[in-house]
């Protein structure tokens, strides 16, 4: 997935997901879909009331073009960037230079959407069988229109170019526990004690893969234990070759070692690195060496 | 607290000190996003912009000190949630309306005028040729004018008949022809030419021109049955506005078009983004002067059959949009 950065007024860069074009696709139909449904039921209704022929003809043009183009700027101008489409689908559309989104990004982004996407896409359906060049021009169109956000860094359209804005995925924040916190028994009774060079082999790649692999032992269900087990004993069995733990680690005590381990290993790693040791992975050494020579 | 224990790691003290505030944050950022941030009271919104620039600042921090991957997930998440929040566009419909009206349209198409000259002089130029080319040979009419568009009226028809178009009430009026006409060619050549602009120009210009030389041949022919003045009467009901949209639809096209092709000193994206603001305005502009042709069309043409009033209705609408871009927006001191 790409990720984009945006740096708000406050100067903390925020990280975004670029939404796919397949998503958006998805958000286009749905709104589409809404639109037209909303549309037919006006027209229906107002054919029950015993309005019909050439009027309601002209009537549903109408509707159309003035239902369709207000909807996209006024639902992403009081959803804040989202169309129903893109809510149910949590995307947004935000503003590149990290401001707010203004209306004049939402208002340019769906006008030229009328010239990029719908217009064409009508006329594709419209000339194609009388006037089969004029329908290869619109069609070329619609694949240009197409190709031009699949082959941009941030996913955009033409129409997202001119206004400033891409679509992100909307961000879901959980708070997991500190695996760090959790592994703070074990290091209180002591029962696993590191030295500093036995601290010195890994980094924080390797750090946060262990994390990972922590968070996952405390959800696993009971009935994939077994698993679990032989899995930990291989992860407990490489760490002491590694770092050189000559003490044996009994067997029900492995889950409580890698906690003692990650917390060891967490507190010396951002000790170094806030003395400018940054430590990506355990490869850091050699790569010291490198820029040293 | 244990104390007996060793102390704390620095990053869990870090979370520990900050985290009721960042739940704080997350209920009040959950609550904007589920119902609009006028759903908060006054001391929840200046508590969700404090939150938010403290959690950035621990953002900040933890990117640096922390290496808890589950916490700067969080974080991230968080922060990018509330910077949604907190800059989430904050507009009234009324006030952008107006603002539209008085002041930012007409100040774009002051800023735009020659892009707009541009329009129509490819405009005038396509008729031009388009005229000439007509009295070279008639042949040349079915070149320029699409059929479904000269509704049986070409060379071949008589001159009884063209002039029965002109007068004649027999096309059908109102509501229906009004529809049919926005989504007739000139609307569809007014999409065309302000997207296409941003290709580079040329194919606005192109087209613009074309539609011209569609003009051009189509007036040749009345002028050749000696109709001229009719169907300048005819035409200028709605042609002055909606011509003159096509023509503006064009300056903002053109305008996108010379972003592309010269930059200048910034990016092409960025140079797109801040022609756009001006461009986008035109092409609004353009679409409610091609809405009121609409309406001078279904309803002003079989309405008035008089040729003078058709002549002094449709320039003087003409008037009426020039002195609103000329006059309108226009501040009385110059802010310092």
């Amino acid at each position: 997935m790409k990720n984009e950065t945006i740096i708000p007024p406050e100067g903390v860069p925020v990280r975004f997901n670029v939404a796919g074009v397949g998503v958006r696709l998805g958000a286009q139909l749905i709104d589409v879909i809404l639109t037209m449904l909303l549309i037919l039921a006006i027209v229906i209704g107002f054919a029950f009331a015993g309005l019909g022929g050439r009027w309601l003809e002209g009537f549903a043009a109408l509707t159309f073009f003035f239902l369709r183009v207000p909807y996209y700027i006024l639902t992403e101008l009081m959803w804040n960037g989202a169309t129903l489409g893109k809510r149910m689908l949590g995307l947004r559309v935000v503003s590149s230079n990290g401001r707010s989104l203004g209306v004049y990004g939402v208002v340019a982004r769906n006008l030229m959407k009328e010239a990029e996407v719908f217009l064409p896409m009508a006329l594709v359906f419209t000339i194609s069988g009388e006037d089969p060049v004029s329908g290869l021009i619109a069609g070329a169109w619609c694949l240009m229109a197409l190709a031009i956000p699949v082959f941009n860094r941030r996913n955009q359209r033409l129409g997202d170019m001119i206004a400033g804005t891409y679509v992100i995925h909307r961000p879901e924040a959980v708070l997991l526990p500190d695996a760090a916190e959790a592994a703070q028994e074990a290091v209180a009774e002591g029962m696993f004690t590191f030295q500093t060079h036995q601290l010195e082999h890994y980094g924080a790649f390797e750090l946060q893969t262990l994390e990972g692999i922590i968070r996952k032992l405390k959800d696993t269900k009971s009935t994939h234990r077994k698993a679990q087990e032989m899995e930990m004993l291989k992860i407990v069995e490489a760490i002491r070759k590694k770092i050189g733990y000559s003490d044996p680690v009994p067997h029900q005590d492995h889950e409580e070692f890698l906690g003692a381990f990650y917390a060891a290993q967490r507190r010396h790693l951002e000790a170094r690195q806030l003395f400018g040791d940054k430590r990506a992975d355990k490869f850091h050494a050699e790569k010291k060496d490198e820029t040293a020579s | 607290m244990d104390l007996s224990g060793p102390p704390l790691i620095r990053s869990v003290r870090f979370r520990q000190e900050r985290e009721a505030d960042w739940k704080r944050l997350d209920d009040l950022v959950t609550r904007t996003e589920k119902n609009g941030v006028h759903s908060l009271s006054w001391a929840e919104a200046q508590s969700l912009a404090q939150l938010y620039q403290n959690a950035s600042n621990s953002l900040s921090v933890a990117r640096e000190i922390s290496l808890d991957r589950g916490l700067l997930t969080y974080l991230e998440a968080l922060v990018a949630r509330a910077y949604l929040a907190v800059y989430a566009p904050q507009e009234t419909l009324g006030g952008l309306f107006a603002r539209f009206f008085t002041q930012s349209a007409p100040r774009a198409m002051r800023a735009c005028w020659p892009h707009i000259l541009i329009g129509f002089l490819c405009m005038f130029l396509g008729a031009a040729v388009g005229y000439g080319l007509y009295f070279q040979d008639t042949a040349w009419y079915h070149t320029f004018v699409p059929g479904g568009l000269a509704g049986g009226r070409g060379p071949g028809a008589s001159t009884e008949y063209l002039r029965g178009v002109i007068y004649d009430e027999h096309g059908w009026a109102g509501l229906g022809s009004f529809a049919s006409f926005l989504f007739s060619h000139n609307t569809r050549i007014a999409i065309f030419v302000f997207g296409l602009g941003a290709f580079a120009a040329l194919p606005a210009i192109l087209l613009t021109a074309y539609n011209g030389t569609v003009l051009g041949a189509f007036m040749a022919l009345h002028v050749d049955r000696g109709l001229g003045w009719d169907i300048g009467g005819w035409l200028s009901i709605h042609g002055v506005t909606e011509i003159s949209a096509i023509c503006i639809a064009a300056g903002g096209g053109i305008r996108l078009g010379q972003a592309v092709l010269f930059p200048g000193q910034y990016t092409r994206r960025d140079a797109l983004w801040i022609a756009g603001r001006d461009a986008v305005k035109l092409a609004i502009v353009a679409a409610i002067m091609l809405v009121a042709a609409a309406i001078l069309e279904g309803y002003g043409r079989q309405l008035i059959q008089d040729m003078t009033a058709r002549y002094i209705i449709g320039w003087g609408i003409g008037l009426l949009w020039l002195a609103w871009f000329v006059l309108g927006g226009r501040q009385k001191h110059t802010r310092l």
